[in-house]
Formats: structure tokens, C-alpha cells, sequence
């Protein structure tokens, strides 16, 4: 291996990608508008949702404890009560549901006639030791998104718990104390922009070698370059070079944008994060050279793209937990390097893990990369 | 066929290219049969006959970039594909085969790199090459703001950048004007005086007559060899290409 000539192909790469502006202008962009799109749409947790609020609650002359419950949904975040029914129109109840079917609002919230007497009557049971006959809030639902219906009732049960502790003061029998060994302040966009990152660096490091490949074998420079000193060894591990730091550069782009955008955290190491980048677009760009070799034109290489493309971005566990993918898919969420990028990233990201607890995704990625270049010099050497 | 090769160059000199039963089939079709080349050092070789004859294949086995299917070549005693000589070789493809998203002078340079070329080497011999092709102002201009011909210029340069010992030009003139390949044709008699050796294939007659030897190439086989002078005169031919036309309704089988 002869560095002088390695490095010749990675700067002639690397050239002829800074004289194409537009695609340098993709490469930065493409990363960064992709995680301020993503960042944006799924990163902040759900907020002002519709909801109508029925009370036809009759109280005691201490007060209601549907009103008091009310008043605390009205200050969270998630919940915009757009109307208040109040008691003695026996017909609110059926108004509130018909805006639930109508997709005015999410949910109807309904507080029976006898919620508060009921309430009081529990509380009293309670404290002599008597058997409790619980009290109902009627949840009336559009349920077809699930994030939605979990967050409202969330919410919902965090007041009533929240009412029931600090007016009353009962203390629940059970409590979950909740520590988070990871991920603490963690939000939804730090679960995804290390998925973000891998996925854009394979994307381009994939598409970028591919077509360049398919570009050097109808044009005839690669037959050029072969008939010189150079090796196949070097043309693969140059080529490997040069879009391993594109990846980088591109990480770089969008580990920015999220820390400066979205405030994400990075508890681990940062090195080490662009390190399993740099593997993962290194084994991508020999992934594209070998199938490169399978297509005649510019065309037949774009076929290739979305072959390799969904399974990564649908079964690497990017955007949703691999623990989510079906069982029988499974496998092939294992067979994807993409999976061990997002994994390890992830790791470093939040978890704050060091190479002593990624090693295997190391590994896997090392030995991707390693494969995918003596196949790449492989194939070259047999086109003789 | 072939007597004159031991006219040109000593016998004892040894040959700059050997070939012995050259062959090559593409899933079971031969592109090229039996092929012998005797070719000494500082002789200018013209390899000749029409489109899909076999003289690109023959030349990119012989560079080494396709495994014969038989037969042997060797290369300034060498056995392809070169190793130890393999620097010693140039190689201009039919195809341009340039980089056009990189400019005249970064094509070059990668050149330079691929040969260890050092830096003030280079520079000189990138000077000298533009000045013959005629490209010295556009030494920055992209690829793909050239036109064909200057294309094919900086193709040539790249080829030549390593002062090779023996050279292969596949088609090296096609779209060339008139004038420049009169340039061409002074370099290609300035190489041959360094004693280099230069195998090319035309399609131009009166360019083969200006080769030392000539190769007459029909169906993937050497119909005949020999200089200009003696491929006319055996068949009474006034000009090559009715030698060439004589020679190619001998070997239709």
C-alpha cells in the first residue's frame, strides 16, 4: 500500500466534489435540513391538544373536586380546553362527543352529576377501613393516534392524582418512584438524531460512491487508473477515504445543528460518536462500489438505492425502537450495519458509554467496513 | 508476415513487446485470435483495420487490464501484467478517460501521484506537455469546459506525463484538427528519437504510413504485418488501404 498514490484518489475525489458546488451544497444541507425537519416535527412532545371538558358535577358546599381537577388541566401544556359544559344541560354530554366525532376535538372529558359526593363518600370509607366503590371520569376518545390518547391521559390522571395528594391529602398505597439510570432530561429528539446521523451518512456515502463508481466504469477512468501503479487495494481504500470524510463532515453538520437547534445532549464522547460514523460510511461507500459493478448506468445504480435505503431506514431502529419491529423482521434489522451505528451512537450519545461498552458494535462495524473493501479490491482484481 | 521486424532494431536488443498467441474470447466468442507481436525498442507501431477488429482488445491485454484467454505477452521482458515495469508503460484509452468534474492541471497532478512523480518534475514536464498540446492557458479550466478535441489532448498528456519507455495510444488523433495532429504526429517522431516505443491504432492511412511497422488487423486476427513500403509493394498496392482491402479479401475465411 503506497500512501502517496491512496491519497492521489482521495484528493482527485475530494476535488472533483468541491468543483460541484451544488453537490457540496447538498452534502452540508441535506443533513442539516433533514434534522431540523425531523427535529422540529417530532422532537417537542405533544402540546395543545383539543379537548371539551363536561362538568356536571353538583359539588358540596366545600367546593367540587371536578372543578379543582379541571382547573388543574387547564394548566398543563399538553391540553387546550377549547370549551367548559357546565351543569344543568342534561344534552352537553351527547353535544361533547358529537365534536370528538366530528374531529373538533380529541377528547371529551365528562364529570358525573354525583362526582364530588361520590369522591367524598370513597375518602370516607377509605379513612374507616370500608370497602371503596371507585368514582367515574367518563374519557371519551378519538383514539386513532395513540401518542395523543396516551398523552391527554396522562395528563388527566396526573391531575386527579395531583388534586387527590395536595387537597385531600391521600396518599396513594402504591408509589412508582421513577429514576432514570440513562437518558435523564432525555426528550425524543435525543433518542433520534444519533438514528439522523447514521442514516444521512450512509445515504450519501452509499449514493456518492455508486454513481461515482458507475462514472469511472463508463468513462473509462478507471481502466486508466489501473493500468497505472496504482492498486486495487488503493483506488478502494482512497475512494474509502475520501467519502469516510464526507460522513464525518456531515455528522459534524448535524451534531452541531442539534446541540444548537434542539439542545441536544452529548454525555459520551464526541470522537467516538464520529468514529462509528466514519466506519459505517467507509463500509457504505464499499457497499455502493460493489454494487456498482452490477449496474451499466447511472439509472440501474439509482435502482439500487431504495433496496438498500427503506430496510435501514425502517428496520435499523431509527426512528422507532428495533424492540418495535416485527419479530420475524427481526433478523434482518441484525443484518443491517446501519442497526450497530445508531445503537452505538446512541449509546455514547446518552447513555455517556465508552468504548468498553460499544466494543461489539465496533466490531461489527470494523469487520463491515474491512469486508466490504477486500470485496470492493476483490471485484476489481476479477474484472480483468 | 512480419519480415521485416528484424530489419528494424538488433536481434540481440531485446524486444520492447512479445507477444505469442495472444487470445481472447468474451463468453466463448474470440475478440481477438492468436495474436504474435515482435515489436523492438524505439519502433513506432501502427496497429490498423476497422471498428471491432480486436486492436483495443489486444492493446488493453497487453496493459494488462484484460486477462488473456491464452497466450503470453511479455513487455520489456517482463511477463503481463506488469509489475516491476509497470510505471515504464503509458496507456491512453479509446475513451477520454479524463476526470472532466476535475481541471486540466488536477488531472495531471493525479497523474503525477499515481507515479510518483516528484513535485518539481511535474511542474516541468506539466509545462512542457501543456505547450504541446496547446493548452497551456487553460491549465485551470474545467474538463468539461474543454471540447472533444482538447479533451483528447489532455488525455494524451496524461499518458505521456511519466516519460513512458513504451506507449500505447488507442486511437490517439480522432477529433483532432488538422493542424494540432500535425503537432501530435512531431511528438509521437520526438519520442520514437528517445528511443521510446509507441503502439498505436488508427484509422487514418496516411498517419499509418508514418509508422515503422504496421499491424493490419481484420476479425480478431493479424491479416499482415510488415513497414508501409513492403505491405504495398507485395500486393502492387499504390496506397495502404487498398493493400489493407487486397489483404482483408485473402483472409475472409
Amino acid at each position: 500500500m503506497n500512501l502517496r498514490r491512496t491519497l492521489s484518489v482521495t484528493r482527485k475525489t475530494l476535488r472533483g466534489l468541491k468543483h460541484d458546488k451544488r453537490t457540496v451544497g447538498f452534502l452540508v444541507l441535506m443533513p442539516l435540513f433533514l434534522i431540523a425537519l425531523f427535529g422540529y416535527t417530532f422532537g417537542g412532545s405533544v402540546k395543545d391538544v383539543p379537548i371539551i371538558v363536561v362538568n356536571l358535577d353538583q359539588g358540596s358546599p366545600n367546593g367540587s373536586v371536578a372543578s379543582a381537577i379541571i382547573s388543574e388541566l387547564e394548566t398543563r401544556e399538553t391540553l387546550k380546553i377549547v370549551e367548559t359544559l357546565g351543569p344543568g344541560d342534561p344534552s352537553s354530554e351527547d353535544h361533547a362527543i358529537d365534536k370528538v366525532s366530528k374531529g373538533e376535538v380529541w377528547v371529551a372529558i365528562v364529570f358525573p352529576e354525583h362526582f364530588t359526593e361520590d369522591v367524598m363518600a370513597a375518602i370516607d370509607n377509605l379513612r374507616n377501613g370500608l370497602s371503596v366503590i371507585p368514582s367515574i371520569i367518563q374519557f371519551h376518545v378519538d383514539a386513532t393516534n395513540p401518542n395523543i390518547e396516551q398523552s391527554v391521559y396522562t395528563e388527566l390522571q396526573g391531575s386527579v392524582q395531583k388534586v387527590l395528594v395536595g387537597t385531600y391529602h391521600l396518599i396513594p398505597p402504591i408509589a412508582i418512584i421513577e429514576e432514570r439510570v440513562y437518558g435523564e432530561g432525555a426528550e425524543f429528539i435525543d433518542f433520534f438524531a444519533p438514528g439522523v446521523m447514521g442514516l444521512a451518512a450512509m445515504m450519501v456515502t452509499f449514493m456518492l460512491s455508486i454513481i461515482s463508481f458507475v462514472h469511472e466504469r463508463t468513462t473509462g477512468t478507471l481502466d486508466r487508473l489501473l493500468s497505472t501503479p496504482v492498486t486495487e487495494g488503493e483506488i478502494v481504500a482512497g475512494y474509502a477515504l475520501a467519502f469516510g470524510l464526507v460522513g464525518l463532515v456531515q455528522s459534524i453538520v448535524i451534531l452541531l445543528t442539534a446541540v444548537v437547534l434542539f439542545q441536544i445532549q452529548i454525555v459520551g464522547s464526541g470522537l467516538l460518536v464520529l468514529l462509528i460514523i466514519f466506519l459505517l460510511g467507509v463500509g457504505n461507500q464499499g457497499l455502493g462500489f460493489l454494487l456498482s459493478s452490477n449496474a451499466k448506468n447511472e439509472f440501474q445504480a439509482v435502482q439500487f438505492m431504495p433496496i438498500i435505503l427503506f430496510p435501514s431506514i425502517l428496520l435499523a431502529g431509527v426512528f422507532w425502537p428495533i424492540e418495535a419491529v416485527p419479530g420475524f423482521l427481526r433478523p434482518i434489522s441484525y443484518f443491517v450495519p446501519l442497526t450497530y451505528a445508531v445503537d452505538g451512537t446512541r449509546s455514547v450519545m446518552i447513555r455517556g458509554w465508552g468504548v468498553e461498552h460499544v466494543w461489539i458494535q465496533l466490531t461489527i462495524l470494523v469487520a463491515f467496513a474491512v469486508a466490504m473493501m477486500l470485496l470492493s479490491t476483490y471485484s476489481l482484481k476479477k474484472r480483468r | 508476415m512480419g519480415v521485416a521486424v528484424e530489419d528494424l532494431g538488433s536481434n540481440t536488443e531485446p524486444l520492447a513487446i512479445d507477444a505469442k498467441g495472444l487470445r481472447k474470447e468474451f463468453e466463448g466468442r474470440p475478440a481477438v485470435s492468436d495474436i504474435d507481436l515482435r515489436i523492438p525498442k524505439g519502433v513506432l507501431y501502427g496497429l490498423i483495420g476497422p471498428n471491432g477488429s480486436g486492436k483495443t482488445t489486444t492493446i488493453k491485454m497487453l496493459v494488462g487490464l484484460l486477462t488473456a484467454t491464452a497466450g503470453t505477452a511479455s513487455i520489456l521482458s517482463e511477463r503481463v501484467p506488469l509489475k516491476k515495469k509497470l510505471p515504464k508503460i503509458g496507456y491512453m484509452p479509446q475513451e477520454m478517460a479524463i476526470y472532466t468534474d476535475l481541471t486540466v492541471h488536477e488531472n495531471l497532478e493525479l497523474f503525477a501521484g499515481l507515479y510518483s512523480i516528484e513535485r518539481s518534475v511535474f511542474e516541468k514536464r506539466e509545462t512542457e506537455l501543456l505547450a504541446m498540446i496547446d493548452l497551456a492557458e487553460r491549465k485551470d479550466s474545467m474538463v468539461s469546459k474543454l471540447s472533444g478535441g482538447m479533451r483528447h489532448r489532455v488525455s494524451l498528456a496524461c499518458a505521456l506525463l511519466h516519460e513512458p519507455e513504451v506507449v500505447f495510444l488507442d486511437e490517439p488523433t480522432v477529433g483532432v484538427d488538422p493542424e494540432l495532429r500535425v503537432g501530435f504526429w512531431d511528438y509521437f517522431m520526438k519520442l520514437k528519437a528517445q528511443g521510446r516505443t509507441i503502439m498505436l491504432t488508427t484509422h487514418y492511412m496516411d498517419e499509418a504510413v508514418r509508422c515503422d511497422l504496421v499491424g493490419m488487423m481484420r476479425m480478431g486476427k493479424l491479416i499482415a504485418e510488415g513497414t508501409p513500403e513492403e505491405l504495398m509493394a507485395s500486393v502492387s498496392a499504390s496506397n495502404l488501404e487498398d493493400a489493407f482491402l487486397h489483404y482483408s479479401k485473402g483472409a475472409v475465411p
